[in-house]
């Protein structure tokens, strides 16, 4: 109750999440969402500024259930939701300012992705729903597909559709739920770069992820969700650094793990070594050093060098340093 | 087709829907069984005139079990389908009234099966011509065709909100045509006065006797329990979660 009344105290602009100067547009009072006597998300108090911004959890931490939240979908079972100072769920002339490109896979599959992108416009009354179908329906490219019935469109086809219907009113707000799911390299590089640009232009862009080196291509401001609570918020470069100064795993794979491990041990940013299966297991206070100094090691050794990798970068080890500090 | 998606884009989206999947050729096929009936009438005439044949089919058959049905499965499927799919957000996260969204649902529901009943009672009563004596049968279909009408009406609302509150509402309704309307209804005389087949038959009936007090006093209770159904699915789509 006392989080509660504190979390509704907060000014807009001083909700935690927000760069510093930011106004909300999104803002999350002391939210928890429960289901019986399953909590989905719980102790959500943040604001979401204008720009794009990255949810990112593993998967099931509820970042699904957040945007569903925003979406008005859903109720919260205690704590405030509000979109551009409109609470939600509740008036429906929000949604004009909002558009939601959601996890669900099915669509309407009798209908072609332009006439599932022009109901949309239809339904959100933009002046002229045909210019604006064809406009999205290129801006996500997708007007070879566009014809098509969506029943036989591609994982990567309905994403990109949706976005686009979620984008057809050029809303204000935009949620993407996972957008880059099984959507090719081509495909991806493109609905980024999409992403971009919007937040370019000033849209709050809310994108969820639960891939961490794919994040840090759209956005720089993080809210990291893990188990329904916000473990970490801010600068994604930050962040990135407090998960970089942890200790860090490294297998190497390489012709003289001997030689090589008698290299490494005596080099301060090494905090262990230890040989498994013919492959060593090095353990890191700093992994980017360490990422330089091996290389140079094995060359002046003459040492081969197949493969260095980190065995760690899991999200879910990522986020449980996080959420223990 | 544009305009009329620009107008009615709820309606056509269902209806679309309904003609793409099985839900449209069903209510069709379903719609036709009675003239089925008729053509084995025709075939071996017993001893029953054209229009008592037609009328009893209708009393018998077509009100208490085929009509239900044929409503039942657009109805549950205009919202259920999309509850279903996970493709209601698409409805609810639109500057649009709820109200707006539960007619534009019902119209489609009416669009798809009041056609189709009506075409399958002109076959019918077409072939059940070529039977015995046949009668004023035009008058017959007339009647037919505005009970129906009137039962679809009241049967669509209903069916449209069981669809918003309980989860497997085809199943429901299946029970509920089959043992209440077509089976207690013909033997319990109190759930006679709370069964759309009684007030459909009083529509059919006054209709056919010119009474048209009693038709009209009918058609009434039957549209304003249809107009407290749409009002209930109305405040149930406000209340909705949908994940």
């Amino acid at each position: 109750m006392h989080s509660n009344q504190l979390s509704n105290d907060l000014a807009p602009n001083e909700l935690p999440g927000l760069p510093p100067g930011a106004e909300s547009v999104i803002a999350l009072r002391g939210v928890a969402k429960w289901y019986g006597d399953v909590v989905a998300v719980s102790d959500l108090t943040f604001g979401i500024g204008a720009g794009v911004t990255a949810l990112l959890g593993p998967n099931g931490a509820g970042k699904s259930t957040i945007l569903n939240l925003v979406s008005g979908l859903i109720r919260p079972s205690t704590g405030r939701v509000q979109v551009l100072d409109r609470a939600v769920p509740g008036d429906t002339t929000v949604y004009r300012d909002l558009g939601l490109a959601g996890e669900q896979e099915q669509l309407y599959g009798s209908l072609t992705g332009r006439e599932f992108v022009r109901l949309n416009a239809i339904l959100q009354k933009t002046p002229n729903p045909d210019v604006a179908t064809g406009r999205t329906i290129a801006l996500v490219d997708m007007a070879d597909a566009a014809d098509r019935q969506l029943g036989g469109y591609s994982k990567g086809m309905r994403q990109r559709i949706k976005v686009a219907a979620a984008l057809v009113h050029d809303p204000r707000v935009l949620l993407l739920d996972e957008p880059l799911n099984g959507t090719d390299p081509v495909q991806r590089a493109s609905l980024i770069a999409l992403i971009r640009r919007l937040g370019d232009e000033g849209k709050t862009v809310v994108v969820s992820s639960h891939v961490l080196s794919e994040v840090e291509r759209f956005a720089r401001n993080v809210l990291v969700i893990v188990n329904g609570k916000l473990a970490a918020a801010g600068d994604f470069r930050t962040i990135r650094e407090r998960m970089d100064e942890r200790d860090h795993i490294v297998r190497i794979r390489c012709d003289d793990p001997r030689r090589l491990a008698a290299a490494l041990v005596v080099e301060p940013v090494t905090t262990s070594i230890r040989m498994d299966d013919g492959k060593l297991i090095a353990e890191t206070s700093d992994v980017r050093q360490f990422g330089r100094l091996v290389p140079e090691l094995a060359r002046r050794e003459r040492i081969r060098l197949f493969e260095m990798q980190p065995v760690d970068e899991s999200l879910a080890s990522v986020f449980s340093y996080l959420v223990g500090s | 087709m544009a305009t009329l998606w620009r107008l009615l884009p709820v309606t056509s989206l269902t209806v679309r829907q309904f003609t793409g999947g099985r839900t449209a050729r069903l209510a069709l096929v379903l719609s036709l069984i009675p003239a089925l009936f008729a053509a084995i009438y025709v075939a071996r005439p017993w001893d029953v005139t054209a229009n008592a044949f037609a009328i009893d089919l209708f009393r018998e058959l077509i009100v208490p079990t085929l009509l239900p049905i044929v409503v039942l499965l657009p109805a549950t499927a205009a919202f259920g389908n999309e509850l279903e799919d996970g493709t209601l957000p698409y409805l609810l996260m639109k500057p649009v009234s709820r109200l707006r969204l539960v007619l534009g649902k019902y119209t489609a529901v009416l669009l798809v099966t009041v056609p189709a009943l009506i075409a399958g009672l002109a076959v019918t009563t077409a072939i059940a011509a070529q039977g015995l004596e046949p009668g004023d049968l035009g008058r017959v279909l007339a009647a037919m065709a505005g009970a129906a009408a009137a039962a679809a009406a009241l049967l669509g609302a209903v069916f449209l909100l069981v669809s918003l509150v309980i989860p497997r509402a085809l199943l429901a309704g299946m029970i509920y045509i089959f043992a209440w309307e077509s089976l207690l209804g013909r033997f319990l005389p109190g759930v006679e006065a709370i069964s759309s087949r009684e007030y459909a038959l009083r529509v059919f009936d006054g209709i056919l006797d010119d009474d048209f007090a009693v038709a009209s006093n009918a058609a009434l209770t039957m549209l304003v329990v249809a107009v407290v159904c749409l009002l209930l699915a109305v405040w149930r789509l406000r209340n909705i979660q949908v994940d």
